[in-house]
């Protein structure tokens, strides 16, 4: 019985899943762009630059999740009219954009300083140095901690909920308001959702990291 | 053939938080010359090369390559021109060994893929590592690392080579070959600076001998005469030095 209707309310989970992982991959697109920029502006820029990427990482850090997608779709929301959806883009995206920043930035500074001596010597600029030595080496040394971002965004596009995107815990509570009851039932099968989609994307994320791996130091960054 | 030194450093003078390392140097390499650079550790060796192409841009004084003054305006291309060989290799650690020797030359001097495989190949064969274009540098010895560190200078077509001490960073056994190359190339008419204890170098290939101390240049001369008649205390002592420790390791 409870069976049955779940079969039939199904499609609407796999719906609202698909809205959580476009959030997803919009969320992480604009983080890793934005991230990147910071990283890079923070390493080598200015200190106003350094100045301005610590401030925004501060606060982006410093404030809980479901406060910035309240502040964005409902207070700068009021001034800029934009969707649910949009909204929890830009305020997750930001978020991420903070975290992934500190990704970024670790990794270009585990890079050889000698290498980029070596490489300003031979006579590449400052921008050829930064893109043909540090980034190729530093995004390598990214996707690990990077898959600790890609889990920690999964599961916060469940927050969208509060500002009514409907992703997949928001079809699940209708869902449950419609069965009278099974939330239990219901929200396992959630769950099993989000499991499946972050062991999913942590393994190609792993295989990524394997495959990336520079000869001679395979035995790294391996899944233990 | 010009007879104006290749390289021309004029009074050279670099401040490090307050302490004077270089006080002034002043030499000339010309054309096809080896130098070498010998004195005590801290004396401002490292500090003199990385002054000549602007890695440590200098306080005063001036460096002179090939009748142009080196200075920030179009140091990319200067430096080009002025190969680098480090004592800890710092070949590109996510290039194999073709990459590494292809990168600058596309990038900088704007070959084709096609010269710039050419020319890499060239030079990997002259220091032995024909057989090693798709090694990665954590897959090679510290000799080969550094024989490709070399192939990569070389494949620039540089007007002069600094060497950091080039073999210190190698397990004995392993800087005869190292020392080869250099040797070689020294023959075949490569102007070099070289900042080396390697006695072996200096007596085979140096045409002359610096001894600096203390940010500046004590004495220079050819190896037959400053090793063996040194002018100034100072530097028979220091040659003594190195003679012991060569001895006891
Ligand atoms: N980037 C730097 N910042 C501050 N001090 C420096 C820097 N580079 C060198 N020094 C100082 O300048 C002095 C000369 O250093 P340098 O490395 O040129 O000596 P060296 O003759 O090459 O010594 P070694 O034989 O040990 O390599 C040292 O006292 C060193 O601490
Ligand atoms: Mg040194």
């Amino acid at each position: 019985m409870v069976f049955d209707t779940l079969v039939a309310e199904f499609p609407f989970l796999l719906r609202g899943l698909w809205i959580g992982l476009q959030l997803l991959a919009a969320l992480l697109t604009l983080g890793f762009v934005l991230g990147l920029t910071l990283s890079v502006m923070s390493v080598y820029g200015h200190w106003t630059l350094r100045l301005f990427t610590l401030l925004f990482e501060r606060v982006f850090r410093g404030i809980p999740e479901i406060v910035l997608l309240l502040l964005f779709f409902y207070g700068i929301g009021e001034l800029i009219p934009m969707s649910p959806f949009i909204a929890a883009v830009i305020a997750l995206g930001l978020r991420s954009t903070a975290y992934q920043a500190q990704i970024f930035r670790g990794a270009m500074q585990s890079v050889d300083d000698g290498e980029v001596m070596a490489a300003r010597a031979l006579g590449l600029s400052r921008l050829a140095t930064i893109r043909h030595i540090v980034l190729p080496q530093a995004l390598r040394r990214s996707i690990g901690p990077w898959t600790n971002e890609y889990s920690s965004e999964l599961k916060a596009t469940s927050l969208a909920y509060v500002i009514g995107v409907v992703e997949l815990t928001r079809q699940a509570s209708y869902i449950v308001s419609n069965l009278q009851g099974n939330t239990l039932t219901v929200f396992a099968v959630v769950a099993a959702m989000y499991f499946v989609v972050n062991r999913l994307g942590n393994a190609g994320l792993y295989a990524l990291e394997r495959k990336m791996a520079i000869p001679g130091f395979e035995g790294r960054g391996r899944e233990t | 053939m010009s007879d104006t030194p290749i390289l021309s450093v004029r009074n050279i003078r670099k401040t490090y938080g307050g302490i004077e390392v270089l006080k002034g140097v002043s030499f000339d390499l010309e054309r096809g010359q080896s130098k070498i650079v010998i004195g005590p550790s801290g004396t401002g060796k490292s500090t003199l090369l990385r002054c000549i192409n602007l890695l440590s841009p200098p306080d005063d004084g001036s460096v002179i390559l090939d009748g142009v003054t080196v200075e920030q305006k179009g140091i990319n291309q200067l430096r080009a021109q002025i190969g680098f060989v480090f004592q800890e290799f710092n070949l590109f650690t996510h290039l194999c060994v073709l990459d590494n020797v292809r990168l600058a030359q596309r990038n900088v001097l704007g070959r084709s893929r096609h010269e710039a495989t050419r020319r890499a190949m060239e030079e990997l064969e002259r220091v032995g590592l024909a057989d090693k274009l798709d090694a990665y540098p954590a897959e090679l010895s510290g000799g080969q690392k550094q024989r490709a560190s070399i192939a990569r200078a070389l494949a620039m077509d540089p007007k002069l080579i600094l060497f950091d001490e080039p073999t210190s960073a190698l397990d004995p056994e392993l800087t005869g070959e190292v020392v080869q190359v250099m040797k070689e190339l020294a023959n075949a008419g490569m102007t070099m600076l070289v900042v080396s204890h390697e006695m072996g170098f200096a007596k085979a290939a140096a045409d002359e001998v610096i001894f600096m101390e203390g940010g500046v240049i004590v004495e220079q001369g050819p190896p037959s005469t400053l090793f063996t008649q040194p002018e100034h205390a100072r530097t028979s002592q220091f040659l003594q030095m190195l003679t012991h420790e060569h001895h006891e390791t």
